[in-house]
């Protein structure tokens, strides 16, 4: 009986209500053969075993969804398994049913449950909570709150882990390893997160219950241990100083993109193995240099973009002219 | 009696919205529309390289990503005197071509179908159907398991929702697929954009990707899979919905507007620039028998900002617009700006495209009934899918016979570098609608920067008549007979495809003051 009250009000948290439920109970237990007393057991009995699937609490801050959008583009194994079959999404404003206070009801109610994956995107303004208000409230007390419970924490995307573009601005956006000090985090940088690295990081919480083995600025080992330089393919365009000065001539195009305001030999992240879009295509492959979207400097120790001015950049050069940047040997 | 129901946040869209309505006698009756959140994303870009801005500016997005950088790079290749050739336009036009194809099925199937179907209906389907039996087993399964996240908790399906079994496993599993198809067409675009979200190729004077052969093959190969989707699924479902069991929702005209419209014009079909897929006009108090469409003529646009927290002004031109952050303003109640056209509020988007383009198809529903509104937009948006389809077709086979020609090329290189002074604006129509990008240059460097982009037009609030924005209006009369179960309000503003957080990017450079802020 008391099981029988649980699922209703567990159900009314869920927007349906009672009479709804039995009415469906019915049309659903007619359909798979069953009683309906049959049918509502095994859906209360199927309550205690729940819980299987991880919830997941995933909020938005100053942010741009495109982190959201690059976790939809997972095919292998399509977002629609990772959302319906693996895992429990509990609060995503950009994918969720419910608005207003629907949402918000879901939301206090698996906080205070405890033990879900939190997920970020976006920064914490620091210069003033009313920068970025959700339901009424900061965003930065709902990210605190959120943190209390969490069984782990994924900062997806540069925003969230180190305040990105948004750090630059008068907003001065902060990551979660300022916003939140103390506590473990996974950071996800590149901007947007790489649908892989977030992908591989939950399966990989699914198998084991655990986050991945990180480094000392919490991110993955396996994604953020070798150097966008190592494996580019214009590399030894690099060593031998031939950089490309024209889009436009056929003979330039694979050469090394220096002058155009690549910071691969200084940024680490497995974009020139892994590639993006399901191995497509990535930046340094399309023509245009790597802007250091996996590092916590990005944006503003990255600018200018588009010529070797940077501090980044000239450091790059100064290491490379002192014998620092070993050329690749000859296989 | 009078009711206030406020909706915070309003999901499934791009950004933070807030949405608050008075309802009398089971009617809106006045409507608010507040955008609460900002990240100074202009005050960021000054004084820096002109050519960081469209990078940084594609940030503002990342839904509609690439229509931004463009958009910039646009208003840069004005003010650096560059002229992007013919190769260097149809290499960003099959990106954004790929960008509108994912953009669209992805706010119809993910971020409004909910709203229009009682997704529970799939358990009383009959059919034998081994596809759409698996869908029904998933779904059950769900509900078995008692968890149903992310598709439930909702607000109740109401009389409008459609319950029929068959066309709600249909509709569900063309949730399922889309998700994966959509992927592959924002892959696509990675073909020549680099990735997704966030394409890197598109900077001032052209692009950076140099193309092959093998990428026109592939990328013609994979818009076959987004062809045959458009044609063969969304297209029809989108009809069987509006004229079928949401005729009624049609026919009344939910969620209408002030019938103003306004396109830039956009996605050149030849190198003259002057042919387009689609093209510039505004449309003021709209006559659907009787179509007069205004020459488009950027002077026009103003923005007011009597009731958004910025320092009080006359309307100004984006060009002069200040940006100076006034939250002492006790009438305010938005980060959005009013933008107006010749003082007047006006609609972006698909709906006013296909209106402005006379588009037979779209034309053709309009004399069956369907009256201008939420479900109006849906099928504007679902018709021009095709027509960029079709382009994107045709892009192909026109790169490939550029590409072979002697001279082919991509980019401007003459005009890479920054002028010491000088200004340039940029127009285009993102898949959400009339986009505009304005930069003034001073010593090479960013001096100030604007933008005016579709939500800002759609989420505006009042202006200084009082006039309401178009979601504002557009919300006045829709029917909410249970204030607890405000569907028909989401709908509406749902149907435009809202994008916020490109619309609140402004904040005032040179104090960073906030002073106070009213919160509900």
């Amino acid at each position: 009986m008391d099981k029988k009250q649980d699922l209703y009000s567990w159900l009314e948290i869920r927007g349906v209500s009672r009479r709804e439920f039995i009415k469906y109970c019915a049309a659903t237990a007619a359909v798979l053969g069953l009683s309906e007393l049959e049918f509502t057991t095994r859906v209360a009995q199927a309550l205690e075993t729940a819980a299987k699937k991880p919830p997941v609490i995933w909020l938005e801050g100053q942010d741009c969804a495109g982190c959201t959008i690059s976790f939809t583009g997972a095919l292998n194994p399509p977002a629609a398994s990772i959302i319906l079959d693996k895992l429990s999404i509990r609060y995503h404003e950009t994918i969720m049913a419910a608005a207003g206070h629907l949402a918000e009801s879901v939301y206090h109610n698996t906080v205070k449950k405890g033990g879900y994956v939190l997920v970020v995107e976006g920064s914490i303004p620091s210069a003033d909570d009313r920068f970025c208000m959700v339901g009424g409230r900061p965003f930065r007390k709902i990210v605190e709150e959120a943190a209390e419970k969490a069984a782990a924490i994924i900062a997806v995307g540069a925003c969230a882990a180190y305040g990105g573009i948004p750090a630059a601005g008068p907003t001065r956006g902060i990551g979660l390893h300022k916003a939140l000090p103390g506590k473990a985090v996974i950071n996800l940088s590149t901007c947007p997160v790489h649908t892989d690295h977030l992908v591989g990081t939950i399966l990989y919480f699914l198998a084991t219950g655990k986050g991945p083995p990180l480094d000392d600025i919490g991110r993955p080992k396996a994604y953020f241990e070798q150097s966008i330089h190592d494996n580019c393919r214009r590399r030894s365009y690099f060593d031998e100083d031939t950089f490309l000065k024209d889009w436009n001539d056929p003979t330039q195009k694979d050469f090394c993109l220096y002058e155009k305001g690549c910071k691969g030999p200084d940024i680490y992240s497995d974009c020139a193995i892994r590639r993006w879009n399901d191995g497509i295509n990535f930046c340094i492959d399309c023509g245009a240099g790597c802007q250091g979207c996996a590092d916590p400097d990005f944006y503003a120790g990255m600018t200018p973009l588009y010529t070797a001015e940077s501090e980044r950049s000239q450091n790059i050069m100064a290491r490379k002219k002192a014998g620092l940047i070993p050329k690749k040997e000859k296989v | 009696m009078v009711e206030k129901i406020v909706i915070d946040p309003v999901t499934r869209i791009e950004g933070h919205l807030k949405i608050e309505v008075e309802v009398e006698n089971g009617n809106v009756k006045d409507a608010w529309s507040s955008g609460t959140m900002a990240r100074g994303f202009e005050a960021l870009l000054k004084g820096k390289d002109p050519r960081d801005a469209p990078f940084v500016t594609s940030r503002f997005c990342g839904v509609c990503y690439s229509v931004h950088q463009l958009t910039s790079a646009r208003a840069l290749d004005e003010a650096f005197g560059a002229k992007v050739p013919w190769g260097g336009t149809l290499l960003r036009n099959l990106a954004m071509g790929a960008q509108y194809i994912y953009d669209h099925v992805l706010h119809f199937y993910h971020l409004s179908a909910l709203d229009y179907i009682d997704i529970m209906a799939v358990a009383n389907y009959k059919g034998k159907d081994k596809g759409l039996l698996a869908v029904k087993d998933k779904i059950v399964g769900l509900v078995k398991a008692n968890d149903t996240f992310p598709l439930t908790p909702r607000y109740k399906p109401d009389e409008f929702c459609v319950k029929d079994p068959d066309m709600v496993i249909s509709a569900v599993k063309h949730y399922i697929d889309a998700l994966s198809t959509h992927a592959r067409a924002r892959n696509m675009g990675a073909i020549f954009g680099g990735r997704t979200p966030h394409y890197q190729s598109i900077v001032v004077g052209g692009f950076t990707q140099y193309p092959d052969i093998n990428m026109v093959a592939r990328f013609r190969t994979m818009l076959d899979e987004q062809a045959k989707f458009v044609n063969d699924v969304y297209i029809p479902d989108v009809l069987a919905f509006g004229t079928g069991p949401l005729f009624p929702l049609a026919k009344m005209g939910l969620g209408g507007g002030h019938y103003n419209y306004i396109s830039y014009g956009a996605l050149e079909k030849d190198p003259t620039g002057k042919d387009l897929v689609f093209p510039p006009g505004v449309i003021v108090g709209l006559d659907p028998k009787n179509i007069k469409v205004q020459p488009f003529d950027q002077k026009k646009i103003t923005e007011s900002v009597k009731y958004a927290w910025y320092k009080q002004d006359e309307p100004q031109h984006p060009y002069n617009g200040k940006q100076e952050f006034d939250l002492e303003q006790k009438k305010a109640y938005s980060f959005v700006k009013a933008p107006r056209y010749d003082g007047l509020p006006m609609e972006a988007g698909p709906l006013a495209r296909m209106l402005i383009a006379r588009e037979p198809t779209f034309l053709g529903l309009v004399k069956q009934g369907v009256k201008l509104g939420a479900v109006a937009r849906h099928a504007a948006r679902a018709i021009e899918t095709k027509l960029v389809v079709d382009a994107c077709y045709k892009w192909c086979d026109d790169l490939l016979s550029a590409m072979t020609k002697p001279g082919f090329k991509i980019h401007d290189t003459d005009h890479w570098e920054p002028p010491n002074n000088g200004m340039g604006s940029g127009f285009y129509e993102a898949p959400r609608g009339a986009l505009g990008h304005w930069i003034k240059i001073k010593d090479k460097k960013i001096d100030n920067y604007q933008a005016v982009v579709p939500s800002t037009w759609n989420a505006s609030p009042r202006d200084e008549k009082k006039v309401r924005g178009p979601y504002e209006e557009s919300l006045i009369g829709v029917p909410v007979p249970d204030p607890d179960n405000p569907i028909n309000v989401v709908r509406v503003i749902r149907s435009f495809d809202p994008c916020l957080a490109c619309a609140i990017h402004l904040i005032d450079p040179k104090t960073n003051e906030i002073r106070k802020f009213i919160v509900e």
